[in-house]
């Protein structure tokens, strides 16, 4: 089990992060990220319905039946949808009025159904909740990043404090959304590339002794 | 390699010494008559302005080659002077009081997101200097669009009495309120007395430098003149067929620049010549529409508009394959 969450851990938040490496839930991450705050609210209402739709599906995996499983996902992740909107209305005003319309459509946000369908209607309710929260957290550091990234350049601050008067505009406009977002994958594919040939040389040289260089190949020729 | 006798290229064999960095560097002796005279009109800011502009351009373009790996003699025999090209055009189309870290910027994101990313001087998507310019324009709406200083040549002769005007060009009366601007159409011509971008307000010398460009045959003369021609008259056609509307609107704004230097990229126009003329004719009715429709100068985003629909052009017209016959009908 331990070993189990802990690859549930790293694919939510890395290899399989919603939002860098899946690329589900486009339309909130371009839309909401010109603000680093928008992302940590959206990444709070996401995380928290992800978890509780995921545990409600894998509780019922065994009780809906196939044919009409969409429908089913989709009514479960709307009750929770609602009761984030009520919440947030009675409690946190701004953000829900910064949210806007997309808080609502938390309900056919992709991450969510596909969590729904790929992982909690096939594992356990421990495992969903899990899976929920990790990929909850991938999805909010993503949007947080890129909404401090945006923030930073487009209106020269961060977090609603104002660093400087140096605003570069195109960032806050949708067309520096796309970009960001690029920009974000790029490098986040960068990162994990250069991370994954270190541990695979790792890994070769526990079993095989040091890896094959440029060098060592010519020699064996 | 050197010593093969027999070159190994498929068919269409170059026949002239004619590169791509010999076509830029072209380019580059045809805008320095506009060069000149935004220096003599602006004096120092435009000089600081086409300095700051042309020198990030080409860093921009070093250090991104040699942040992916190559040496830096390498990168200096290879650089092909199109980045030269994109500088000087963005130093063009900014006013003289633009602080000079706009055109820096404005470079970055041209040479390196618009041209190099997508794979260097040829596979660019859209023109770099549109696009720098139309990225320094929304991101810098504030310092860009206010404030424009007179060139100081009427300064001197003491022959306007504007002071500090806003609104892009003396085209912004036309399209405000309708009516033809007070200055002649000499004036305009000439940039005497005339706000706007640095390198837009002589029209003598972009035309000197695009009738260069001709001689070298490097631009077609013919598309050029469809693009100011239909903007043009599209123009006369929007105000009642009043045919005094017709130099006015050519002559102000960025039109001619932008017809002569940025609209005929190779790049980013149609392969064929036929395909040209469609491009040339929808960019001159965008233009003058956009112009029209929004009250601002907006020939850079009619250019980058046309420009992703060079795509969808080429793919209707195409050439025809060499001995091609049309199929009888049997």
């Amino acid at each position: 089990m331990k070993s189990n969450l802990k690859k549930i851990a790293v694919d939510g938040v890395v290899t399989s992060n919603p939002t860098l490496k899946l690329v589900l839930g486009t339309c909130p991450t371009l839309a909401l990220t010109t603000l680093a705050m928008n992302g940590i609210g959206m990444g709070a209402a996401v995380t928290f319905v992800l978890i509780c739709s995921n545990v409600l599906v894998s509780l019922l995996r065994k009780a809906i039946p196939s044919q009409v499983r969409i429908p089913a996902f989709v009514l479960i992740i709307a009750t929770f949808v609602t009761i984030v909107r009520l919440v947030l209305d009675k409690l946190l005003p701004d953000i829900y009025e910064s949210l806007g319309l997309y808080l609502p459509l938390i309900v056919v946000n992709c991450i969510i159904l596909a969590r729904a369908e790929s992982f909690a209607s096939k594992n356990g309710v421990l495992a969903s909740a899990c899976d929920g929260l990790f990929m909850g957290i991938g999805f909010t550091l993503a949007l947080t990043l890129m909404g401090a990234f945006r923030e930073i350049l487009g209106s020269g601050a961060i977090f609603g404090v104002k660093l400087w008067d140096f605003q570069i505009g195109f960032f806050s406009s949708s067309a520096g959304a796309f970009f960001t977002y690029a920009l974000f994958i790029a490098v986040f594919s960068l990162v994990e590339g250069i991370v994954k040939t270190k541990t695979n040389k790792k890994q070769y040289a526990i079993l095989n002794g040091p890896a094959p260089t440029v060098q060592s190949v010519k020699e064996d020729k | 390699m050197e010593n093969n006798l027999f070159a190994y290229s498929s068919s269409p064999h170059a026949k002239k010494p004619r590169t791509t960095k010999n076509i830029m560097i072209d380019v580059c002796i045809a805008l320095i008559p506009a060069c000149v005279m935004a220096v003599v009109y602006f004096k120092l800011s435009a000089f600081l302005l086409i300095a700051v502009s042309l020198a990030s351009a080409v860093a921009s373009e070093f250090v991104y080659y040699l942040i992916m790996g190559k040496n830096f003699k390498q990168i200096a025999t290879e650089f092909d002077f199109s980045s030269c090209v994109t500088g000087l055009l963005i130093a063009m189309v900014m006013g003289s009081q633009t602080p000079l870290y706009v055109p820096v910027f404005a470079n970055v994101f041209a040479i390196v997101v618009v041209k190099l990313i997508f794979g260097g001087t040829g596979k660019n998507l859209v023109n770099p200097a549109i696009a720098g310019r139309v990225f320094a324009f929304i991101s810098f709406t504030a310092v860009m669009a206010s404030g424009w200083i007179l060139p100081s040549i009427s300064a001197i002769n003491g022959g306007n009495s504007y002071d500090l005007e806003t609104g892009a060009t003396a085209l912004t009366p036309i399209l405000s309120s309708g009516s033809l601007p007070q200055l002649s159409n000499l004036d305009l011509f000439l940039g005497t007395g005339l706000v706007g971008c640095i390198g837009e307000t002589c029209k003598v010398a972009l035309i000197i430098g695009g009738v260069y460009l001709v001689i070298k045959r490097i631009i077609n003369p013919l598309y050029p003149i469809i693009y100011v021609g239909v903007a043009g008259l599209f123009s006369v056609c929007l105000n009642g067929f009043d045919f005094t509307y017709f130099l006015p609107s050519i002559l102000s704004g960025g039109l001619i620049l932008g017809a002569i230097f940025m609209a005929t990229d190779y790049v980013t126009t149609p392969n064929t010549f036929l395909g040209n003329v469609i491009y040339f004719a929808i960019l001159g009715l965008v233009t003058t529409g956009l112009r029209v429709a929004t009250g601002m100068e907006v020939v850079s985003f009619a250019i980058l508009l046309m420009n992703l629909f060079v795509p969808l052009i080429d793919k209707f017209v195409y050439p025809k394959p060499f001995g091609y016959t049309k199929a009888k009908k049997s």
